[in-house]
């Protein structure tokens, strides 16, 4: 790789940086504090912030460098949020389930999206990065400087604790 | 079960046994269908090319709105303003004219920086130039003034009516009120005004008087008479006369049924009151009361 191409300041390098990423920072703030408009202003600020070390940063360690400074942005300021999530499912968009069913389903949403919100930041991030965003545990854990086994664990608690509030035990 | 047995099962890490042994347990269904459900929600929608754009368009604002300056460079720009203001108020001050003024009934010699000799008469303001005077031998004149120049380069005395200028003479220059004289003691001094220059030898004298240009005999002293305490004039109407009385005594003078534009001919003291005013009135059969700081003057031949 020429030093060019392996230059944050260089606007192809950092181009392919945001587009590769920027959809993850917002989601990864968004999954921490459920604030749609702070997750964006994380984004752009971060990326910002980026563009202005761009020298200092390499490319390799820009990803980690950009959930730091977004992370760090709403670490003590914001009040979780509780977090809405869509319902994708396109195969039921299109489907004639019956009215019983899709009104369970949206139940069901609901009392996911509630037990989301009520598990402890970390897991809910971790869980939903992992679900949504289809992150690696390895990538997770880059992402919030844990180790995998912390993430497991994270994981695991979360969806332990997500069926045990889903089934009202 | 091994730990974090529901993370590894997610990740596709569970051995064949172990996946067989969960999906027999009771949870199974909740968990399969958590992980299921989970997988098709998503986040709000976030336009990663509309959010480029837009950091693009913040970052160039920034760039040229942000300039970063090290505190020391801030300092150091503060600093320079501080001297330059420091330096240039000190270069006002030290090149500020200076100036000499005469009150009513006074006068005032000064002696500029090449020992040239300025007798200020009554009410008059001379203002030079202190550390340019090598290069700039010139002085602003209201009012009255003789001056004896040293020989050197070019002195010049800028008045409200014209330049005279010099190389090294003595002469007298009043500029008063509609008044503009110009007498040549010794040497040769050169008079501008209105455009036309005019040169006025040793004893010679040059008077607008009103703007124009009055014919006059020059001077039979080797100084002005007033230098002696005494002012005099040569058909000069009246009321200039009078003006300059006012000047020396620093008296009011009201006139009475009096034309004040009589030629008069003649000198008063610049010393004694009653003398001078004996000296104006007596050949022109004016009377005149004395007051305090007013002097009244009326026809003799008045009630």
């Amino acid at each position: 790789m020429s030093s060019q191409k392996n230059n944050v300041c260089e606007e192809q390098v950092y181009n392919m940086l945001y587009k590769t990423n920027s959809k993850t920072v917002f989601n990864y703030i968004y999954y921490k504090f459920g604030n749609e408009e702070k997750a964006y202003d994380a984004v752009q600020e971060a990326f910002i912030k980026l563009w202005e070390n761009c020298s200092k940063v390499t490319p390799e360690k820009a990803k980690s460098y950009v959930y730091t400074i977004a992370n760090n942005l709403y670490l003590n300021v914001l009040k979780a949020e509780k977090v809405r999530l869509k319902y994708a499912d396109k195969s039921l968009a299109i489907s004639n389930e019956s009215p019983e069913f899709l009104l369970e389903e949206k139940e069901y949403h609901k009392k996911l999206e509630k037990a989301l919100s009520d598990l402890p930041e970390n897991q809910r991030t971790t869980f939903l990065l992992n679900r949504i965003d289809g992150k690696k545990y390895a990538e997770i854990a880059e992402m919030e400087g844990v180790s995998i086994k912390a993430i497991e664990k994270r994981m695991h608690l979360a969806l332990k604790s997500l069926r045990e509030k889903i089934e009202g035990l | 079960m091994q730990e974090n047995y529901l993370a590894k099962w997610l990740n596709n890490e569970l051995s064949e046994q172990e996946l067989e042994e969960f999906k027999k347990t009771k949870e199974y269904a909740s968990y399969k269908k958590i992980a299921d459900f989970s997988s098709k929600l998503d986040a709000p929608n976030f336009d990663s090319n509309k959010a480029l754009e837009e950091i693009k368009r913040k970052r160039s604002l920034k760039n040229t709105k942000v300039i970063h300056l090290s505190p020391i460079k801030r300092f150091l720009r503060i600093a320079a303003v501080v001297v330059i203001l420091i330096s240039a108020s000190y270069f006002y001050f030290n090149t500020l004219d200076e100036t000499v003024y005469t009150d009513l009934a006074e006068n005032n010699s000064i002696t500029l920086p090449d020992a040239s000799m300025v007798l200020l008469n009554a009410d008059s303001k001379l203002s030079y130039n202190k550390d340019h005077w090598d290069n700039n031998r010139n002085v602003i004149l209201k009012g009255e003034a003789y001056f004896k120049v040293a020989k050197g380069k070019k002195f010049t005395v800028e008045t409200a009516d014209g330049l005279v200028t010099v190389l090294g003479t003595h002469f007298n220059v009043k500029n008063r009120k509609d008044i503009f004289e110009v007498t040549c003691f010794e040497g040769l001094v050169s008079v501008t005004h209105k455009g036309n220059t005019i040169k006025l030898p040793a004893g010679t004298s040059f008077l607008i008087l009103n703007s124009k240009n009055i014919p006059v005999e020059g001077p039979k002293t080797l100084e002005p008479s007033w230098i002696n305490n005494e002012s005099s004039f040569k058909s000069m109407p009246l009321k200039y006369v009078l003006s300059e009385f006012e000047r020396q005594y620093n008296v009011k003078i009201e006139t009475n049924n009096i034309d004040t534009n009589i030629i008069f001919t003649g000198t008063f003291s610049n010393k004694q009151m009653n003398i001078a005013l004996n000296s104006i009135c007596l050949p022109n059969k004016i009377k005149f009361k004395l007051e305090k700081n007013k002097v009244l003057l009326y026809a003799e031949n008045a009630p």
